[in-house]
């Protein structure tokens, strides 16, 4: 009689045990199944309402390229017409107020300008510009170099024009007439991890978007007389409460985030 | 009643089965789950800023043999050695097997041969290491033998081998190759921008590249780079810096670490000395030993990119790394290199400067051009050294701060000979400069 009250006892104790043991197990299981979606960073990144386009996964290699100073513009000034212009010696830059604005809307401006800006006597050097909407705002639209290498996003070599009320009133205009190869190619961070490294660093909230990823050169520093630039890639997010968007730079050789002031002097390499 | 009792003690049997087979898998599980994580962990690090070993150890000049002669080649903007490495991890090669051994005549004619497209390492490494290198298995397999040439004939279709050489005992060893193309390779050997006519000679001491013509090389500026002491013994003791006692000489900064590590940081000449006597195991394969050497290089510098193997003595386990620059050495003013490397029973030392190659910077100097190498052997013969005194007669590049601006250097190539052991600028040796007139 005692025995079976031991019995029955057991498979109580038992029983809850199972049970114990059969939640903590499901508990584990959820634990491994969020920790195999933490390796996919691009899935939790997905789950917080962060979006973006595919990410290309290809590590390219990029150079070190080196620029020395360049008078073109001042030499060729010439040739420009109804505009007013300034040459600043000291920045190699142009500064010029067209004779007559040009009426722009939102909808048409990058096709307007574009073909302004292919006409030598409008702009010097206009067809080695692209339009980079990455860069721009309502108030300016930014045109950037570009060449076999690819493209230049600095403000060595930049094509601004500001745009006021609907109309384009003039521009500045800095040039590089040739990039040199300092270096051989190295290889450098595909999109996918310059991507996911932003993400781990806390530097993409959640609820965004990804609006660009860009590679472009930018200047590293000024030695010997000459300009040195580097790979980086542009990342811009916005943020979809707030509207706001802001740019993330990324040295593309060495995959660490460029935390610098707006003008991009001044930080070492590493 | 008893029917009962039955089913109780059933059910007390499943209850027990179910607890313990639960019990099991809650533990395979979370071992899982936890191994997991740390794999997770480890090849993030990895992946970090890190250049790959196979840069760090991989041929430093390719010479391409054409119909008629050799040259030296390179390409400025991309790296010739490196691109085939990457080309060769397709291929499938078999065991190597030795073909010919301590046959002088033998070995020039093979690093003679026509239609040859050779890669040098400028220290001999195993052939594992190769293998481990390329990750390729028959490779890996062979522990003992060295070599410091790769050779692929790019014209015979029916030669389909590559020839590993050793210019230290003039032996040659046969892979065969399969699926292989030599196509991609010959289109690296055509983009070469750099071509310098020489000839290979053996000499008493070992194989020399010797430049046939005067040659005109282009000098170089860099951006340099250099750490506080402070980041060295964080990043050296692994742990924080409490403890350390520190003493200073004349610029010359002591950091004691207990009684297990040291730092010596000569604050005049910039090179520093790191000691760890509780590394005491000194490795036991080849491959082992140039791994432990890559990854304390990966731990003392962030830029290692322009650095390669320069020399491995395996028998005093001894490494010797330097920085390069479009394929030539760079010497700077230390007998050392760039790092040195030492294992002992008694704990590995580490040479090391803190000068490092940061950023390229257009040169100000014109383009140098240097006599050939048979003027710096008439050079030496005045200065009353014979070519058999002759160690090591190489083109490198040497280190010369500019004098307004102390953050670059310029480098700029000149010939540099080993005599009694010791490597001098050959303007050091003869008062005579390897400038062409």
């Amino acid at each position: 009689m005692d025995f079976r009250r031991i019995e029955v006892i057991f498979l109580i104790v038992f029983f809850s045990l199972d049970i114990f043991l059969f939640l903590s197990f499901r508990n584990s299981q959820q634990l491994v199944s969020s920790t195999s979606t933490n390796t996919s960073t691009v899935t939790e990144m997905r789950k917080r309402n962060i979006s973006f386009g595919s990410l290309d996964t290809k590590n390219g290699n990029a150079y070190y390229l080196g620029s020395q100073p360049d008078d073109s513009l001042a030499q060729n000034v010439q040739k420009l017409r109804n505009q007013k212009v300034e040459y600043e010696n000291v920045n190699h830059t142009l500064v010029s107020t067209l004779n007559n604005p040009i009426t722009v809307t939102t909808a048409n401006r990058t096709e307007v300008m574009n073909k302004f800006v292919k006409k030598e006597s409008n702009i010097l050097f206009g067809k080695d510009y692209k339009y980079a909407p990455q860069l721009s705002s309502s108030s300016q639209m930014i045109y950037v170099p570009t060449g076999s290498l690819g493209e230049v996003y600095d403000k060595t070599a930049q094509l601004v024009f500001s745009v006021s009320e609907g109309e384009v009133v003039g521009y500045t205009q800095t040039y590089v007439k040739k990039l040199i190869v300092l270096h051989e190619k190295q290889a450098i961070k595909s999109e996918k991890e310059v991507v996911t490294n932003l993400y781990a660093n806390s530097e993409i909230p959640n609820n965004s978007k990804i609006s660009y990823a860009n590679l472009a050169y930018t200047k590293l520093l000024e030695a010997n007389d000459s300009t040195i630039y580097i790979p980086v890639w542009f990342v811009t997010i916005r943020n979809k409460d707030s509207k706001v968007s802001t740019t993330k730079k990324v040295n593309a050789f060495t995959g660490n985030i460029i935390k610098s002031s707006t003008n991009g002097d001044n930080y070492s390499a590493q | 009643m008893k029917f009962s009792r039955v089913v109780v003690q059933a059910l007390l049997v499943v209850a027990v089965i179910t607890s313990i087979v639960l019990s099991f898998f809650i533990w395979t599980n979370t071992a899982r789950y936890q191994r997991g994580r740390n794999i997770d962990v480890t090849s993030a690090e990895s992946n970090k800023n890190e250049i790959p070993m196979n840069q760090v150890i991989s041929p430093t000049s390719v010479i391409w043999h054409d119909e008629t002669d050799q040259h030296l080649i390179y390409n400025s903007n991309e790296n010739i050695s490196l691109s085939i490495q990457k080309v060769m991890q397709d291929w499938k090669i078999d065991e190597p097997k030795l073909i010919s051994d301590k046959d002088g005549a033998k070995y020039q004619k093979v690093i003679q041969a026509k239609n040859t497209l050779q890669m040098v390492y400028p220290t001999s490494i195993s052939i594992n290491t190769l293998g481990y290198l390329l990750n390729n298995d028959s490779l890996k397999n062979d522990k003992s033998n060295q070599f410091n040439r790769i050779l692929v004939n790019l014209k015979d279709k029916k030669d389909q081998n590559i020839y590993l050489a050793n210019d230290d005992n003039y032996a040659v060893y046969k892979a065969k190759v399969k699926n292989a193309s030599s196509v991609p390779i010959s289109k690296l050997v055509d983009k070469a921008n750099i071509d310098l006519k020489v000839r290979l000679d053996i000499m008493k001491h070992g194989v020399f590249t010797s430049y046939v013509d005067p040659i005109k090389l282009k000098t170089y500026s860099y951006v340099i780079s250099g750490k506080k002491d402070g980041e060295y013994t964080t990043a050296l003791f692994d742990s924080n810096t409490n403890g350390l006692v520190t003493s200073e000489d004349n610029g010359v900064y002591t950091y004691n670490y207990g009684e297990s590590k040291r730092l010596i940081s000569d604050h005049n000449t910039e090179e520093l000395t790191f000691e760890d006597y509780t590394d005491t195991s000194v490795p036991k394969t080849q491959l082992a030993f140039l791994q432990r050497g890559y990854q304390k290089v990966t731990n003392l510098q962030n830029s290692i990119s322009n650095l390669r193997l320069y020399s491995a003595d395996w028998s005093d386990k001894d490494l010797i790394f330097r920085e390069y620059v479009e394929g030539f050495p760079i010497f700077k003013k230390s007998q050392f290199g760039s790092i040195r490397i030492k294992f002992s029973r008694k704990g590995s030392t580490e040479h090391f400067l803190n000068k490092v190659l940061e950023v390229p910077v257009p040169s100000n100097s014109a383009a140098t051009k240097l006599k050939s190498t048979n003027e710096i052997f008439k050079g030496l013969q005045r200065a009353g050294y014979s070519p058999n005194d002759v160690q090591g007669i190489e083109v490198g590049y040497q280190w010369e701060a500019e004098a307004d601006n102390e953050k670059v250097v310029d480098l700029k190539p000149t010939y540099y000979v080993k005599i009694g052991g010791h490597w001098k600028a050959y303007e050091e040796w003869t008062n005579e400069s390897a400038e062409e007139e």
